[in-house]
């Protein structure tokens, strides 16, 4: 099937799930209250996103800060613990246990010290976002070949070069992966700790909206960060290729 | 273009540490290589010949014994006078040809036009022209193995040692590549001590041949390929030749793989 | 062996440190692991807080159902779209599209719908766990290698028996990593869906403690649902490991 009839075939399915709900709605199968019709989402659209437009500039700020401390703090880890099997196999274990525990436990007591703001909800986002990243780092720098090593040894390069020359470039692949999920994640953790503990930023609104009953107004803010969180990601995707063409 | 230096193996050996104690891979192999020789070093797998070669490269310290090259002992690598080649071409993958040839040169801070010259200058003979700007994935196994001796040679060394650099090759592509070998030395003139398997191979390339010993590696016997180039495998010396050797090998072989049990 | 003591040390210095810190500051903030034991022993006796038994059925009630959901539809969904080539080419870049959004941002919508019971944590629980079992299953009929199935179908084997005995086998350690992954998503799903907003379950209890301040109590809670989880985690990896083994 050519990619075009596989578009199409895309489109004409969200399109169809569309039509159904809109039909499913107005013949009482859905009561409006708790699923709204797509087109009362669509009216509400124009208002909640221009409402929505600061709440999503609040979310994104505390979710890049947050983000750049996760990687800031995880990059170098993951380079230590993959450049050294000992601190490796010591420290790992205990990383891989940390990063399986769910995050969110800790939110109530990070609100409790730091409050209902900005603080948590960045610091939510790195907690979220630091373990992939140490954990990716870390993978990648063990993975570097040892064959491309032992040429710039056998050319006469000294540590120095070697690091600056030979593992930093094959590192940069795992590097780059790591940012990408880390995005994510530092996402997920900022609406986390914008419904758990928040004021401010489309996490509250959300949760605000769906405590007031006010569907449409949910669902509308539902799918602005969602094609928001699609289309960041999608950028990433495309910047990773664009600076892959080695591969 | 500089001329060979001689290789002086005194007498070296090598263990190395197993978790069920230690094996000894090279054991008392003394050799000399004369400047401008091509000597193969021949033996069945596990025989420790790649050890020996990556001792010659200083990559590897020997236990006991030293290697002396041009009359200096060595102790670690010598890009001055030694170049590898492996059987993994170990291209960096984030550089392109050309900058994979220029890097011995970028490690001593040679400047970037020089670099291109010289990278451009060994990619041409070797048929390679046009492809300076691609990246090895982008290039054959044949074609990243020619890069792979491009930036040995570009480090301008008196020797090369290679590490079965054709083991990875299919045998058409092995066979071309083995007479583009035997053209690339002529024309550089450089001392090539060339690890293989293959009689075959030893045979079409070499000067002398140094048969190893099964585990623990010794030299059992260096023979001399007093035939001219170029080659043909099919006259009655290299028929003999090829006999004579494959009756040593042929033992070492059985006792290597009757060692693996 | 040194490496077990290396990591016991590490341990020992992590804790320690974490109890010198606590004990500068603010003691109704900061909870070093020395107060831990007395908290859960508080914990335990139902004194301040709800009794824990019901709260804790409700909530493995609540990941069980989640998890046989979410293996159920994951397992069906995966099946379809790896099974049929042009359903899987149409609609699988359609669900990995949804992989890309916080997974968070249903759950108020559920709760909408669903109300603060038990039902909209297990919704998200099964949503939660439901993609890494797809992922597995459509990764894992990828990588069957098509001369297995050659040679069945050249043995005369039909359609159904090369699924069973030939696709299945080829696909275990795949989908097994995928089941293991799926449980300790769901897992997290009905935890957060239990912060979020709750009126009973783990979840709940938490943050009753932590809505009273009671720090100790509230961190006590929080190691025990940890080490609860990272066992759940290790039992999954037990068994991935073995049916690596057999499965190769």
């Amino acid at each position: 099937m050519g990619r075009l009839k596989v578009l199409a075939c895309q489109a004409l399915s969200v399109a169809a799930l569309l039509l159904a709900w809109e039909a499913a709605v107005r013949w009482r199968l859905l009561d409006p209250l708790f699923v709204p019709a797509p087109s009362s989402i669509l009216r509400v659209l124009g208002v909640t996103g221009a409402e929505a437009l600061p709440r999503l500039g609040e979310t994104l700020v505390k979710t890049l800060l947050g983000y750049a401390l996760a990687i800031l703090a995880g990059v170098p880890a993951g380079l230590v613990l993959g450049s050294r099997p000992t601190a490796h196999a010591v420290a790992m274990p205990y990383v891989v246990a940390l990063y399986g525990v769910p995050k969110i436990l800790v939110l109530p007591w990070i609100a409790l010290i730091f409050g209902i703001g900005l603080s948590t909800a960045v610091l939510s986002a790195a907690v979220f976002a630091v373990f992939p990243v140490v954990v990716l780092v870390a993978a990648g720098t063990r993975d570097v070949d040892a064959a491309l090593v032992t040429v710039a040894t056998s050319m006469g390069a000294s540590r120095a070069q070697i690091i600056r020359k030979v593992i930093l470039p094959a590192v940069l692949p795992s590097v780059l992966a790591a940012m990408r999920v880390a995005m994510v994640f530092a996402l997920l953790g900022t609406l986390i700790a914008e419904m758990l503990a928040g004021n401010r930023g489309m996490g509250f609104q959300m949760q605000r909206t769906a405590l007031a009953f006010r569907a449409p107004e949910l669902f509308a803010a539902t799918a602005i960060v969602s094609v928001v969180s699609i289309s960041v990601v999608l950028f990433l995707e495309h910047l990773n290729t664009r600076l892959g063409r080695w591969r | 273009m500089t001329t060979g230096a001689p290789i002086v193996v005194e007498s070296v050996s090598k263990r190395y540490e197993t978790p069920s104690g230690p094996v000894p891979a090279v054991e008392t192999v003394s050799l000399t290589v004369r400047p401008r020789e091509f000597v193969s070093l021949l033996g069945p797998s596990g025989c420790g010949k790649s050890t020996l070669l990556a001792m010659i490269g200083g990559l590897v310290p020997p236990d006991a014994g030293r290697i002396l090259i041009e009359g200096t002992p060595i102790s670690g690598p010598t890009p001055s006078k030694v170049a590898l080649v492996f059987q993994d071409p170990g291209l960096f993958p984030w550089r392109t040809a050309l900058d994979n040839v220029g890097f011995g040169l970028e490690l001593t801070g040679v400047g970037a036009a020089r670099r291109r010259e010289i990278a451009l200058s060994l990619l041409e003979p070797m048929g390679l022209k046009g492809f300076e700007s691609k990246y090895p994935r982008e290039l054959s196994g044949g074609m990243r193995q020619r890069v792979a001796i491009a930036r040995a040679l570009a480090l301008d060394t008196p020797i090369l040692l290679m590490d079965e650099p054709f083991g990875a090759l299919d045998e058409q592509t092995r066979l071309l590549m083995g007479e583009w070998l035997v053209e690339v030395r002529h024309r550089t003139q450089r001392t090539i001590v060339f690890v293989t398997h293959s009689l075959h191979e030893a045979i079409a390339l070499s000067d002398r041949i140094a048969v190893m010993t099964a585990r623990p590696g010794r030299i059992k016997d260096v023979v001399e390929v007093p035939l001219p180039y170029p080659r043909a495998l099919d006259g009655p010396d290299a028929v003999a030749l090829h006999a004579k050797l494959w009756a040593q090998i042929r033992e070492e072989s059985l006792r290597a793989m009757e060692g693996r049990r | 062996m040194r490496i077990w003591l290396w990591r016991l040390g590490l341990l020992l210095i992590a804790l320690t440190l974490w109890e010198a810190v606590a004990r500068m500051l603010n003691p109704i903030l900061y909870v070093g692991p020395s107060r831990l034991p007395g908290a859960l022993a508080r914990v335990l006796a139902t004194r301040d807080l709800p009794p824990l038994p019901g709260h804790v059925w409700l909530t493995v009630g609540e990941i069980a159902a989640a998890y046989v959901l979410a293996v159920a539809g994951g397992l069906w969904v995966g099946f379809l779209l790896g099974l049929r080539r042009t359903v899987g080419r149409i609609y699988e870049p359609l669900l990995a599209t949804l992989y890309a959004v916080p997974s968070v941002v249903w759950y108020p919508s559920l709760m909408l719908f669903f109300g603060l019971g038990p039902a909209s944590k297990i919704a998200f629980g099964f949503l939660l766990g439901f993609f890494p079992v797809t992922l597995a299953v459509l990764a894992g009929i990828r990588q069957v290698p098509a001369t297995l199935v050659t040679v069945a179908v050249s043995m005369g084997a039909r359609p159904w028996t090369v699924f069973r005995k030939v696709m299945l086998p080829a696909m275990a350690s795949t989908m097994v990593g995928g089941l293991r992954t799926g449980l300790a998503l769901s897992v997290v799903g009905v935890l957060v869906g239990e912060l979020l907003g709750a009126r009973a379950g783990l979840g709940y209890v938490i943050n009753y403690a932590y809505g009273l301040m009671m720090t100790a109590e509230y961190a006590a809670l929080v190691v025990l649902v940890a080490a609860a989880v990272l066992l759940l985690d290790g039992a999954g990896a037990l068994i991935e490991a073995r049916v690596k083994q057999w499965a190769g």
